[in-house]
């Protein structure tokens, strides 16, 4: 392994729109300090990324000022992330079930659909995403 | 994202370069109902530099392709990269949204249609 390289990336801050491109710029610079991952992998993992942070962007409340901390780690059998927000909400589940012309419900079924394991806890008044991919 | 506009044999060609995310759905949404509010019913989105979609950009599409049917058109995807594809495929929007390998192949189809 490229010792020198990090394997744990962190990043906060306010769950607002922007902050959905600063996790995209995150998931770049995994992919630059690990070129031995499969990129498919990796473009998986920032697909559904994506998906949790933009639900916390929309059901968090008090909207546009929950606090969200994202840590990821690459291991050398899957890649493991953690979105943790103080939201005073419990995240809103899609029914998994939407239409075919319904603009949006896609979201966390298509998370689902990308990683190997994906789980919701509540804690200490935090809401915790875990989301992993194993890796081939 | 950069979102641009053209017009080719009657088809409005609307380009999406770079992330098409929460942050840039609404601007894609907005420039699809403009674009159908002027008259133009067919539409092809050129994907070829799209370089991410996530469901929000999902969401304007699919709202697009409602606005050109409701107004007699139709709306068609061309280029999609990989991640895009999988995406379409993960959520069943490859039935409705049929990609075509490039913005010619899509236009092409619609004049022999």
């Amino acid at each position: 392994m490229a010792g020198h390289m990090p394997d744990d990336y962190e990043m906060a801050g306010l769950a607002v729109p922007e902050s959905i491109n600063e996790l995209h710029d995150l998931l770049e610079r995994v992919a630059a300090d690990h070129p031995h991952l499969d990129p498919g992998d990796l473009m998986m993992f920032e697909t559904a990324v994506i998906e949790v942070a933009g639900n916390v962007v929309e059901h968090g409340r008090p909207k546009g000022k929950v606090v969200y901390r994202f840590t990821l780690g690459v291991r050398p059998d899957r890649i493991v992330a953690h979105m943790r927000e103080a939201s005073d909400a419990i995240p809103q589940f899609s029914q998994d079930s939407a239409d075919q012309l319904d603009e949006s419900g896609r979201g966390l079924a298509l998370s689902r659909a990308v990683l190997d394991e994906m789980s919701y806890r509540r804690a200490d008044g935090e809401n915790i995403w875990t989301l992993v991919r194993n890796l081939a | 994202m950069d979102i641009h506009k053209d017009h080719r044999d009657g088809v409005a060609v609307i380009g999406c370069d770079g992330r098409l995310n929460m942050v840039s759905a609404p601007s894609l949404r907005a420039a699809l109902k403009s674009t159908i509010a002027e008259g133009g019913t067919r539409v092809v989105i050129d994907l070829a530099d799209t370089s991410f979609i996530d469901s929000s950009g999902l969401g304007a599409l699919v709202g697009g392709l409602k606005d050109a049917r409701q107004a007699g058109g139709d709306l068609r995807i061309a280029g999609p990269s990989q991640q895009v594809l999988t995406v379409l495929q993960l959520t069943n929007l490859n039935r409705v949204l049929r990609p075509y390998a490039t913005v010619k192949e899509a236009t092409d189809g619609w004049s022999h249609a």
